[in-house]
């Protein structure tokens, strides 16, 4: 689905990405860790052509991501706010996305009928524009519009970050349905270990720029991560990490 | 404490991105704000004679003390409208241990600084030195600006206090506005009473009597103290911040575009964008002003009632939202430009969309323009040519612009004073914008082939609008080019 060649990205002589080969395949679901600064949110706007890269390329289905537009049929993604139209209501932003992808306003109504407890009455008939929305429920939005679009590669930026506990557990119950069920691939960059193990078979570590640990999720990787991250701590309890650096 | 809030804010006004970084940009916008102090200067210097000139039989110092009321009551009712709240920017350290009062006596002090309160002492005291000085005194001249002062701060609080009354219940500013109105209305359409002799009573025993001038003083630290109260009991973010209580809304659609397919789904976007935003609605509101721009040419004897003008005016006319709004194109939409660029619309649909709103605009406007037939039909016929020209040459010229403007703006700020997103572009798209019609009719209208020049713009805008799709092509092509700093520019708040 994605490779990933020679990837390097450089910010005023630092290197903030540096990826020789990374090859994600068709129905994986990629859970990407790693503290602020290790280069998670520049290398998913690489792989959606959101910057330049310094110097290899991302290929996906075969096909250079730079330049082209074929990937966008597929590919559906939520980084951050600056991905919503902030001015529209929800409503009407779901009818731009479906519209995009030839889904009648009939399709839309379904499709928001099935995520009324994902919802959780906060989006719908709220009568806000998005910008009007918290944080967490502009990123419920975010996410229903990437399901809208019956993608078959998702990617996602610490989406559990500003959300609610139950919307925690419903997204990660879509996106393991998603996965399953659907044979979406799924990218996800989180902070919480515990809902990316959970909800990811495949995770990646990402530490300066570099990818340091891929690692098929199992019942001792939550452990092998909370040792990685709790450096200098003697007790291995899941520490709190900073929500996410400045977009 | 104070010292350092006014450090804080002397590095928040130079650290900000809106700030001009370069200096040409920073040398334009002085001598603009040099032209605008130079012409109220002027204006203030001779306003004897055109005080002289407007009330024939008069004293001019009487007709001088006559208007002084008269423009506070104009400018009050400017400074409702256009004066910015000082507010969001305590948020920080709401939560510090500062005291309340040094907050509050900050921010109510800091809201002096206003251009409004530059005005009245431009406009007014080269008079107030040239004349009544001459005349009546010092002291008479001094009791005069500290009742102008006086009045400033009075107008400044009064303002200030309407508008945060307003954000908490939007019909206190209804009816201050239409108190304003009325107060108008009733001295100069029905005469119940007369501004000007309530002034010129006033101003006119501050000549003989200086200690007068405590009046408005007083009026004025009233509305200050006014003021701090409310500050202190309301030190509330919501209810300093200027965002009004906001209404239930609701979705809208645009039925006639949906026969545009996709191309008028993004039109639609942009439709609410702008109607949904500060700054792009007044530039829209802006638009709607210039409508009224032929009048002050049409119909008038000389060179500026002539053709030239009016193909200059035309364009305006016809072409102000392409310019005003064309201007800071992309920017507009750099809050999600990541989610465009994502997002399953081809570039070459969103610019057919761009092509697409300029169009249906500016054949609004033209439409508009139609009733100035009142000067006959060659003006229609120049607005037409215009108009042919606007779409077909001034879109694309903007849109090429558009492609090397890489400054985010932010949406909800107003329009007055906001510089945010002005960069070379701007200055350099004025150029194109205003010289190339010019230098196709400029010389044959020269040799008195008007005619001919004005077929050949038509010609040129009607080409210019057939080869579209080349141009469409042109224009992608080169953004493809730009489009990862545009993006970052956009990311950068």
């Amino acid at each position: 689905m994605i490779e990933i060649k020679d990837l390097k990205k450089i910010y005023n002589g630092v290197v903030v990405v540096n990826i020789p080969n990374l090859e994600i395949k068709k129905g994986e679901s990629i859970g990407l860790v790693g503290n602020n600064g290790a280069g998670k949110t520049t290398l998913f706007r690489m792989i959606l052509d959101l910057i330049r890269a310094e110097a290899g390329e991302v290929l996906s289905n075969g096909q250079k991501v730079a330049g082209n537009e074929t990937w966008k049929n597929y590919t559906a993604s939520y980084l951050d706010e600056g991905f919503l139209i902030d001015y529209l209501t929800p409503e009407e932003y779901f009818y731009f996305i479906g519209g995009l992808h030839q889904q009648s306003r009939a399709t839309v109504d379904d499709f928001l009928a099935g995520m009324t407890e994902f919802f959780n009455g906060e989006i719908l008939k709220k009568g806000k524009y998005i910008r009007d929305l918290s944080k967490g429920n502009q990123c419920k939005v975010g996410v229903a519009s990437c399901v809208l679009q019956n993608p078959e590669l998702l990617m996602l930026d610490e989406p559990f970050a500003n959300i609610d506990p139950s919307t925690q557990f419903r997204l990660k119950n879509l996106l393991k349905d998603l996965n399953k069920n659907k044979g979406v691939t799924t990218l996800i960059s989180s902070h919480d270990l515990n809902h990316v193990t959970d909800a990811c078979d495949r995770i990646l570590l990402m530490e300066k720029g570099k990818i340091i640990k891929d690692i098929a999720t199992s019942s001792s990787t939550l452990n092998e991560l909370e040792d990685y991250f709790g450096v200098g701590q003697t007790v291995s309890a899941p520490i709190k990490v900073d929500e996410e650096e400045n977009h | 404490m104070t010292s350092t809030f006014i450090s804080h804010e002397l590095k928040a006004f130079w650290r900000s991105k809106n700030t001009g970084k370069t200096i040409a940009i920073r040398i334009v916008m002085a001598l603009l704000i040099l032209y605008l102090l130079c012409s109220a200067l002027f204006f203030g210097f001779f306003l004897d004679k055109i005080l002289e000139k407007a009330f024939l039989k008069e004293d001019i110092v009487l007709s001088f003390c006559g208007i002084l009321l008269i423009y506070f009551l104009f400018d009050l009712f400017m400074r409702l409208q256009l004066q910015e709240l000082p507010t969001l920017r305590v948020q920080p350290y709401l939560q510090l241990p500062i005291k309340r009062n040094a907050l509050v006596g900050y921010l109510a002090f800091t809201a002096m600084f206003s251009v409004f309160n530059l005005w009245p002492f431009i406009l007014f005291v080269p008079f107030i030195v040239k004349i009544i000085a001459a005349d009546s005194g010092g002291l008479a001249a001094f009791a005069f600006i500290i009742a102008l002062a006086g009045l400033t701060v009075f107008n400044n609080y009064l303002a200030l206090y309407v508008k945060r009354k307003a954000n908490l219940n939007g019909w206190i500013f209804l009816i201050a506005a239409a108190t304003i109105v009325l107060i108008g209305l009733s001295d100069f359409y029905w005469h119940l009473f007369s501004i000007r002799k309530l002034s010129f009573l006033f101003f006119g025993n501050l000549i003989n009597h200086p200690i007068l001038a405590l009046l408005p003083v007083a009026l004025g630290v009233v509305m200050y103290y006014l003021n701090f109260l409310y500050l202190k009991d309301n030190l509330y973010l919501e209810e300093l911040g200027s965002r009004k209580a906001s209404a239930y809304k609701s979705s809208t659609e645009y039925p006639i575009l949906n026969r545009f397919g996709h191309i008028g789904d993004l039109v639609a976007n942009e439709i609410k964008l702008i109607f949904r935003n500060k700054r792009p609605r007044s530039a829209l509101v802006m638009g709607l002003f210039f409508m009224f721009y032929g009048l002050m040419f049409y119909g008038r004897p000389g060179p500026v009632g002539a053709d030239g003008f009016k193909v200059f005016v035309g364009m305006f006319m016809t072409g102000i939202f392409i310019i005003s709004y064309g201007q800071f194109l992309f920017s507009w939409q750099a809050a999600h430009f990541d989610g465009i660029l994502v997002s399953k619309v081809k570039f070459t649909d969103f610019l057919k969309a761009k092509y697409l709103l300029f169009s249906i605009v500016s054949t609004v406007a033209f439409l508009l323009t139609t009733p100035y037939v009142y000067f006959g039909w060659r003006v229609i016929l120049i607005h037409f040519v215009m108009y042919l020209w606007n779409i077909g040459v001034n879109i694309p010229i903007v849109l090429f612009f558009a492609n090397r403007n890489y400054k985010r703006i932010d949406l909800s700020k107003g329009a007055s004073f906001n510089w945010e997103g002005v960069g070379a572009t701007q200055m350099l798209l004025s150029f194109p914008l205003l010289l190339i019609p010019y230098l196709i009719y400029g010389p044959l209208a020269f040799f008195h082939h008007s005619d001919i020049a004005l077929g050949l713009l038509a010609a040129t805008g009607i080409a210019f609008i057939l080869t579209r799709n080349f141009w469409i092509k042109q224009l992608e092509t080169d953004f493809y080019t730009k489009r990862y700093k545009i993006a970052e520019g956009f990311r950068d708040k």
